[in-house]
């Protein structure tokens, strides 16, 4: 980066650049805790009234919202990156990438809904 | 972006049949299968989570599921994806701050998460399948 001088035609590639680190930082000291969590519930050492006393703490429910709101931003890039890479027409790569930023807004939507739903 | 007129055929960006195999190139490529392979989890995720959150009947289900053959892949090709993913990951972004940044530690870097990949698979299916 020290070298980089032109951000692109676009001038949007330091910001793709920032916000996919960004998350990725975020998702790296989140995604492994539910993860784990998910492990503790396979193994049986956290029951369904131990889960859901975890995933209702207002502050797992914060993580959780992060963690949702990292993912959608890091995975939308990602996949961005490899649609340019591998599809070379505009005319299907742009239809592709759009529906996949309005899937993923949907699913996180569900999810957040999910997160906050039972009080 | 695409400028050239259709006809003309430039090859796909990361030259897949045409570079040498590498370590580096090995790790690169699988950054991205192994990130695909992530939100392809993602929507079973939430229908664990939305089974798991509701009745006792339904959490006992999905445990049931997650217990079954089907159940316990998922989690393992998650898992390995996931150790892969982080690993890999961290060694992009200590890249990036400028360490490691030269052909030898570039490769050794590249061996070093894939080999804690393969030990990730390991460990995981000795958890989840003995």
């Amino acid at each position: 980066m020290r070298t980089v001088k032109e951000p692109g035609s676009a001038h949007g590639g330091l910001s793709d650049w920032y916000w996919q680190r960004l998350s990725a930082v975020v998702l790296a000291f989140l995604l492994p805790l539910s993860f784990l969590l998910m492990l503790m519930v396979f193994s049986g050492a956290v029951d369904q009234q131990g889960l859901l006393d975890i995933l209702d703490h207002v502050a797992s429910r914060v993580l959780h919202t992060l963690l949702i709101l990292a993912l959608m931003v890091h995975a939308y890039m990602g996949l961005k990156v490899i649609l340019e890479d591998y599809v070379h027409m505009l005319a299907w790569r742009i239809p592709l990438i759009a529906t996949m930023l309005v899937l993923m807004s949907g699913f996180g939507i569900w999810w957040l809904a999910l997160i906050w739903a039972w009080a | 972006m695409n400028e050239q007129p259709v006809k003309y055929h430039r090859p796909l960006s990361p030259r897949i049949s045409i570079y040498r195999w590498r370590a580096p190139m090995l790790a690169s490529i699988a950054h991205r299968a192994s990130g695909v392979a992530l939100v392809l989890f993602v929507p079973l995720y939430l229908w664990l989570l939305h089974g798991m959150t509701s009745s006792p009947d339904h959490y006992d289900a999905t445990l049931t599921w997650l217990h079954s053959l089907p159940g316990k892949c998922s989690l393992w090709f998650v898992g390995v994806a996931l150790v892969y993913h982080f690993s890999n990951g961290i060694r992009f972004l200590l890249i990036d701050v400028g360490w490691g940044e030269s052909r030898k530690m570039m490769r050794f870097s590249a061996l070093v998460v894939l080999f804690i990949a393969a030990l990730a698979s390991l460990m995981f299916a000795w958890l989840l399948f003995l």
